[in-house]
């Protein structure tokens, strides 16, 4: 950030490559959430708000928008990091969500470095519903001020 | 199926201006109920200039900056049907606050097309969003990849 002012939550010297990411477990996902979803995204696909859409092209029901799974998944990173300390954020989308799935975030450090005078920290993360059938993975990197 | 030829192409250029209510509905929706996201005076408290994005809330610029996404991919040769989100990256290189006025051009920067012995087929198409805000300034990169795939057109679903 330009102007130095990032609210700190860890310092870089503080994270170890290992560390686990404070998992998320999400509430169970609720067809009015998708409403809400589509509205705020303006993803308006109707295969997440129509179950007869869902039954025509054979996803058994409505499904959720992969962009919320991603969502929650960046809801535990800002927790962990703060919105404005990622540089850089990614997912695979590896399966279809449906209501009532119960998520949960994990994540963990997988890297750590030093440049330009700022700590960079980057990680694996997933979700997966309560079955532990993975619904999305990815990786992310964020910045993390130095305590020196 | 997509068309090949399209590769290297960019859509016109859109623009939004990012409202803070959005971040709200967003954070909402998602079910995030950290008060940065909801409340301008706790995200000041917080160490904020103002409500700071969410991680995904480039999902906003994606589809409310651009409402002819999906006319857009149909015109290169996508049944937007059939579309399945493959995977979403994304590069912060700069803070956006509200009230920010971002361009953003999407590029597809790489497509495959493969048919299946039976008429099925399956389309992969990467797109990347450059946004820049009212300054100029490059503030985001958007990667995204779509799988399409169509059964064989003798099928008789649905």
């Amino acid at each position: 950030m330009a102007n130095g002012v990032l609210p700190v939550l860890h310092y870089f010297e503080d994270v170890q490559v290992g560390d686990e990411i404070p998992q998320l477990v999400k509430s169970p996902v609720e067809r009015v959430q998708l409403v809400r979803y589509a509205g705020a995204s303006g993803d308006f696909n109707p295969l997440h708000t129509d179950p007869a859409v869902g039954e025509a092209i054979g996803t058994g029901g409505i499904i959720a928008h992969g962009m919320l799974i991603m969502g929650f998944v960046g809801q535990m990173l800002s927790d962990y990091v703060g919105p404005q300390a990622l540089r850089k954020f990614g997912v695979r989308f590896k399966g279809m969500t449906h209501l009532n799935d119960v998520i949960t975030c994990t994540g963990q450090v997988t890297e750590k470095h030093e440049a330009d005078g700022q700590g960079f920290i980057s990680g694996k993360v997933q979700a997966k519903d309560q079955d532990g059938d993975i619904k999305v993975v990815g990786t992310f990197t964020a910045v993390l001020p130095l305590r020196k | 199926m997509f068309d090949k030829e399209k590769v290297g192409y960019s859509f016109p250029p859109f623009r939004m201006t990012f409202e803070r209510g959005k971040i709200r509905e967003l954070a909402t929706a998602i079910g995030d109920d950290n008060p940065i996201y909801h409340d301008l005076a706790a995200a000041m408290a917080a160490g904020y200039e103002d409500i700071p994005l969410p991680p995904t809330a480039p999902t906003i610029f994606t589809f409310w900056g651009n409402t002819q996404l999906w006319e857009q991919l149909t015109s290169v040769g996508i049944n937007v049907m059939r579309i399945l989100h493959g995977e979403e990256e994304y590069e912060y290189l700069a803070p956006i606050q509200p009230g920010d006025t971002l361009t953003g051009v999407t590029t597809i920067v790489e497509g495959k097309s493969r048919r299946g012995k039976d008429g099925s087929s399956m389309d992969i198409l990467t797109t990347e969003t450059r946004y820049t805000n009212q300054d100029k300034v490059p503030v985001l990169n958007a990667r995204t990849v779509f799988v399409v795939r169509e059964p064989a057109p003798a099928s008789s679903e649905a």
